[in-house]
């Protein structure tokens, strides 16, 4: 008896569970209507030099109070400026012409002024900027009288709002507990659980779906669905009897469903109750079927039997401990059915809801007895009765400690978890006998998530002097495991494009709010799943699988044993992943992708006999030819065709202009010397004559230019012109539109040895105006175009020349 | 520029702990090393008046890494410790004794003694009141393994006294060892605090050389002294002490009303029932009443066999004698608009009699007494159990008939 053993509060290998995927994955589609994004401290925080001075003074943030201010004018003119408006519309001329004379007696002309304000906007950021005297004037003139609205009490709400947004920003404690539940399924062993997530635009639809747990988990049938009257803030659930009781928590209502134990059957509301303050917790009793507890930012705290209706335990505005400004109040249940534990940011205490004047005691107290940080604040307590029936989790921005009601006061563990924001959600699952319980620690903003295992231990002590001696004393078992967030499934998405790509990256970023979790036995094979909600309202989950405890192996096996999770999802999870990215696409009112990119008929472009293989193809022709061919058989872009790394630059074959050239020959030389817009724009110019002119102009230049030439200039041309163009063809050009067509940059010279150019006859169908029009061609262009392509049909191989050359 | 630089340092040092931090939540504990050694460079230019300085989150993180590394050693984790114990002299011995916790935890005691008794006797400057402290649990960790060593040599020494063999040399190192534990021990539980270890230990010593007015007096000032914190354990200790030495049923049962008022749910409370039940003093008999319901009020009690059936009997034997009724009635007042769905639902009737047909005999015979022959839960269990033919269920429910008046003295 007297042989010593140590166990370390801290310590040993727990049980191994290891992510069976590379990422999150997406499990519900995603959440149906447009999204707003949140809000991002950008949108209410001062930018630019006048932050850098606001900022110089003091420490805080520098709240943008004009900017919010000037928002509602230009919101809502008709409230700031609706019947003066009216009042004066005759009298402001905003018109660019001048005022009659009869007229300038009774009327200003503000067009100046509105340009004033436009350019005044244009120089926005600017340092150097100043007000105009116009501007200074008018203000000046109107500053008293202009708007309807009282500007002091309109200041202070807007003040008011933007301090409430930005302390959201900072801590938001609304979604504390979390909005997601799991009702597991009613018999050990049964694969048919619920999941009860709030969905729709606005949060406030209350779906219970059932959940058939696989390899992947999939959803069966449509949930069953209620629509509430606010945001759905917080979802818990407890299993009392066999049947699942599920609060739900939004600001100003609670109410309580009851899911009976017989599988498929629906749920039923039971009651509703309104507060008038917001409430901040509605936790459900483990203990008695269809009793909760709700606080409020009143500082009441009430026990609500669905039958006796509520019955206030507590109403103080004031903290417990020490003063603190959070209305934030927290109650769960413990040990004994009608003990409640009542919770601010200063500590826990117990209290009897049969004399809850009386009888209660403290719990937990930030203070030195917990040997807590300055400044430590209780974020979530727990009641931890499904592993112990006496023990509470209490978690700080810091912190987390496990207490027994029976020993308050002093914790029984205690673990700094690092976490960089406070953890608002906790799950646990308790394990069977010589099992760890499993808790889950979940943050909002940063979408952190831990998984801790710890066991409680009965006649043992432990070496640290500060836990609760001989008796259940508890132990973390193993280090704390991170899991996949939301936000890490992004980079196993298709490559998106970058505006596409950032909103997506918002969308999967927003703040985590619910989080939740199924045991799922497979025979031997165990595993977890957890869920995880956003607060745009996307329900992801991942699955741990569970290693059983092998012999340990004498060599150095256990380098292998920390395996890193999967590096690429599985084809199954990708394909999830691709659908779920279709849905939001659909969802969000984005134009569907086009099936293929534009293609462009190439018989618009070059005649047959233009493209047929030359009589004697020389080397630098074949090798374009196989590029183009490649090109097209990986269905890339042909005009992106950068030359291959491989093949060394050949020095392009100086280029020797013909003196009669073909469209096409003219084409392409005038690509090659750099000026092919210009070429383009006479060759679609109305005046014919002038167009032929302009013609006979250059020709005369190139002739002069002849000698000029040489291989290095006409080579950096064709450089720039080369990246002229692919950045041209970013946008996709219609086929027969006036524009440009595309061309394909060349590597070698043009095929000097294709036969004299015979442009081909314009196909007579596609001059009628029934087929341009078909062809989306719009009418004023219609002519435009007919007069271009009659230019082929004419063949005019030699303009003659002007006299005097 | 020289501000710039501290802020990047700064801003790097936080990015080096961040990836540290990752590393170590994936059981990365390698890449977790190397980020270390990184991060040691923040020592450089340590201002930083936080919670936790680079120093302290060196030690810690390195602690937590040597423990999971699968190349560490314990020479390697020594030496690392003893690296961090130079870094900070005003954590000095917090470090040493979570240095004396690890070698504990891996089996070294020697070891673990040598490095405590090291610490004890380091003196630097003035002492604070939390060096203090922290000096007072270093001895007592000293005392502690003292008495391990006594322990084992009481050990030996009983063995070979058997023998009629004695080793005076042996039992010489055991008494210094007594004396250096002792004086350690009482040093520490002077201090408020929970010491359940140090308590256990120093009243074993005290209890063996025979001093049981002091042992008995520790005890007390344990459980008693309003400046600890309230301890069950302690009232428990007292208890057991107590009954080792034979004494009087009404010291023990003193010592577990306090329990009782503390823990309503404490294992203990069906000993005190059972003792309080044999009692002749009517009060005491009601006092075990109260206790036994209020020990079933509670969800961890739920399914305890042994507690209802003590709840059972003595409900039986008061209905029988049809004296104090007026008992069940006012512990039931309190609880009748609960314990129905709490205990007797027909649900836990159904389940109870599935999983465990005695705890369903003697809830059901509770039950049918203060809610009546036609409540859910009796009326499932006997129907169940007369079919099942059982014999005492049939007993059972002549019973319940036959006294079905006093459930309404009892609702009334």
């Amino acid at each position: 008896q007297t042989e010593a053993t140590f166990v370390p509060r801290r310590g040993g290998t727990g049980e191994s569970w290891e992510p069976a995927d590379a990422a999150a994955v997406p499990f519900l589609p995603p959440n149906a209507s447009c999204w707003i994004p949140s809000l991002m401290p950008e949108d209410v925080l001062y930018r630019g030099v006048l932050r850098r001075k606001l900022q110089a003074g003091k420490s805080g943030a520098a709240l943008d109070f004009t900017k919010q201010l000037g928002n509602f004018f230009v919101d809502h003119p008709e409230d700031a400026f609706g019947s003066l408006g009216q009042l004066l519309h005759k009298n402001f001329y905003l018109g660019n012409s001048k005022l009659r004379r009869e007229a300038r007696d009774s009327t200003i002309r503000m067009t100046a002024l509105r340009e004033e304000i436009d350019r005044l906007e244009a120089r926005r950021g600017c340092p150097r900027k100043h007000l105009a005297p116009r501007l200074r004037w008018f203000s000046h003139l109107c500053r008293d009288w202009l708007f309807e609205v009282p500007l002091g009490p309109l200041a202070d709400c807007v003040h008011e709002e933007l301090l409430l947004q930005w302390a959201g920003l900072l801590f938001d404690d609304s979604p504390t507990g979390g909005a997601l539940a799991w009702l597991p399924p009613k018999d050990m062993g049964a694969r048919l659980g619920r999941l009860v997530y709030p969905g729709g635009q606005a949060m406030n639809h209350l779906y219970f779906h059932d959940v058939v747990l696989e390899e992947l988990p999939r959803t069966r049938g449509s949930p069953a669905q209620f629509e509430l009257n606010g945001r759905i803030r917080q979802v818990a659930a407890a299993r009392v009897d066999g049947e699942d009781f599920v609060g739900v928590r939004s600001d100003y209502h609670c109410g309580v469903w009851r899911v009976p134990g017989r599988t498929g059957a629906a749920p039923t509301p039971l009651q509703v109750i309104r507060t008038s303050m917001p409430a901040s917790c509605l936790t459900v009793s483990p203990h008695l079927p269809g009793e909760l507890s709700v606080c409020t930012h009143s500082g009441a705290v009430c026990l609500w039997n669905v039958e006796t209706g509520l019955q206030r335990l507590r109403h103080d505005p004031q903290t417990m401990f020490f003063r603190d400004h959070s209305p934030w109040r927290w109650s769960d249940f413990t040990a004994h059915p009608r003990v409640l534990s009542c919770a601010d940011r200063t500590g826990l205490q117990c209290l009897d809801a049969r004399a809850p004047e009386r009888c209660h005691f403290d719990l937990f107290k930030v203070g030195e007895e917990a040997g807590c940080q300055q400044g430590e604040r209780v974020v979530l307590p727990m009641y931890l009765g499904r592993a112990h029936p006496s023990q509470h989790l209490v978690t700080t921005q810091f912190s987390l400690y496990v207490l027994d009601e029976r020993l308050p006061l002093v914790p029984m563990l205690k673990w700094a978890h690092m976490m960089k924001a406070p953890p608002l959600f906790a799950h646990l699952m308790p394990g069977g006998p010589g099992r760890t319980h499993k808790v889950l620690l979940g943050a909002s903003h940063t979408q952190e998530l831990l998984l801790l295992q710890y066991r409680v231990f009965t006649n043992q002590f432990l070496t640290c002097p500060s836990t609760g001696g001989s008796r259940s004393a508890c132990q973390l078992v193993g280090p704390p495991q991170k899991l996949h967030s939301i936000a890490s499934c992004l980079q196993h998405l298709p490559v998106q494009l970058p505006h596409r790509h950032h909103l997506l990256q918002q969308r999967l970023g927003t703040p985590a709010a619910g989080l939740a979790a199924a045991l799922q036995e497979d025979g031997p094979q165990e595993s977890l799943l957890v869920f995880q909600l956003s607060e745009a309202g996307d329900v992801f989950c991942q699955r741990l699988t569970h290693k059983a405890a092998q012999p340990p192996m004498p060599t150095a096996e256990d380098e292998a044993a920390p395996q890193p999770s999967p590096a690429v999802p599985s084809p199954a999870t990708a394909l999830r992943y691709r659908r779920w990215l279709k849905a939001l696409s659909k969802g969000c009112g984005e134009p569907p992708q086009p099936a293929r990119p534009p293609t462009l008929s190439q018989k618009r472009l070059f005649t047959r006999k233009e493209l047929a293989l030359p009589a004697d193809p020389s080397t630098l022709h074949g090798q374009a030819r196989q590029q183009l061919r490649q090109t097209m058989w990986e269905g890339g872009c042909i005009q992106r065709w950068a030359p291959l790394a491989s093949q060394p630059c050949t020095p392009l074959p100086p280029v020797e202009p013909v003196g009669e050239l073909d469209p096409l020959s003219a084409r392409l030389t005038a690509a090659w010397s750099a000026d092919w817009g210009q070429w383009w724009e006479e060759r679609t110019s109305f005046n014919m004559a002038q167009r032929q002119q302009a013609l006979r102009e250059r020709r005369r230049r190139q002739k002069r230019a002849r000698g000029r030439r040489s291989l290095s200039a006409s080579f950096t041309s064709s450089l720039t012109y080369q990246s002229e163009l692919s950045e041209l063809s970013d946008t996709a050009p219609t086929p027969l539109s006036p524009g440009p067509p595309p061309v394909l940059p060349r590597e070698g010279s043009p095929p000097r040895s294709s036969p004299p150019a015979s442009p081909p006859p314009p196909d007579e169908a596609l001059l009628s105006s029934q087929s341009l029009r078909c062809r989306g061609v719009p009418q004023e262009r219609r002519k435009t175009l007919r007069d271009y392509l009659a230019l082929w049909a004419e063949d005019p191989p030699e303009p003659p020349e002007p006299p005097g050359s | 520029s020289s501000h710039k630089h501290k802020l990047n340092f700064k801003k790097s040092k936080e990015v080096c702990l961040s990836y540290i931090q990752d590393a170590m939540l994936q059981k990365q504990w390698k890449r977790a090393a190397e980020f270390m050694t990184f991060y040691a460079e923040s020592l450089e230019k340590d201002f930083s008046t936080a919670y936790m300085g680079p120093s302290e989150m060196i030690w810690r993180i390195g602690t937590e890494i040597l423990c999971y590394h699968s190349h560490s050693s314990m020479k390697q984790f020594n030496s690392f410790m003893e690296q961090m114990k130079t870094l900070g002299v005003k954590r000095y011995l917090k470090v040493c004794l979570e240095h004396a916790f690890h070698l504990l935890c891996n089996g070294l005691i020697d070891e673990a003694y040598q490095t405590l008794s090291l610490a004890e006797s380091w003196r630097f400057g003035e002492q604070t009141a939390i060096q203090d402290k922290e000096m007072k649990l270093i001895q007592a960790y000293r005392g502690l393994l003292d008495y391990y060593s006594w322990s084992k040599q009481k050990n030996i020494l009983l063995e070979h006294g058997q023998d009629g063999f004695e080793d005076l040399s042996v039992e010489q190192e055991m008494h210094s060892c007594f004396r250096k534990a002792a004086v350690n021990l009482k040093e520490i539980i002077k201090v408020p605090g929970v010491w359940d270890v140090f308590v256990k230990c120093y009243v074993d010593l005290l209890e063996f050389y025979g001093d049981h007015e002091e042992a008995c007096q520790v005890l007390k000032e344990y459980a008693y002294n309003s400046k600890f914190p309230s301890n069950p354990n302690a009232h428990v200790y007292l208890y057991q002490f107590l009954k080792r030495h034979g004494e009087s049923k009404k010291s023990l049962i003193s010592a577990l009303k306090i329990l009782h008022d503390i823990v309503p749910s404490h294992e203990l409370m069906i000993d005190f029932n059972t003792m309080l039940q044999k009692s002749k003093k009517r009060k005491k008999r009601r006092l075990g009443l109260e206790v036994i319901f209020a020990a079933l009020d509670y969800a961890g009690w739920k399914e305890n066999v042994k507690a209802w059936s003590c709840l059972a009997r003595q409900v039986k034997q008061i209905v029988t004698s049809e004296k104090h009724l007026d008992w069940i009635k006012q512990e039931w007042n309190s609880r009748r608009d609960w314990w129905p769905a709490f205990h007797f639902s027909r649900y836990l009737a159904k389940r109870n009699w599935q999983e465990n047909e005695s705890l369903s005999y003697e809830k059901a015979l509770v039950a049918g007494i203060v809610l009546g022959k036609d409540c859910k839960y009796f009326k499932y269990v006997s129907h169940q159990g007369c079919k099942a033919q059982v014999k005492r269920f049939q007993i059972l429910k002549k019973f319940v008939n036959k006294h079905s008046p006093v459930y309404l003295r009892i609702s009334g």
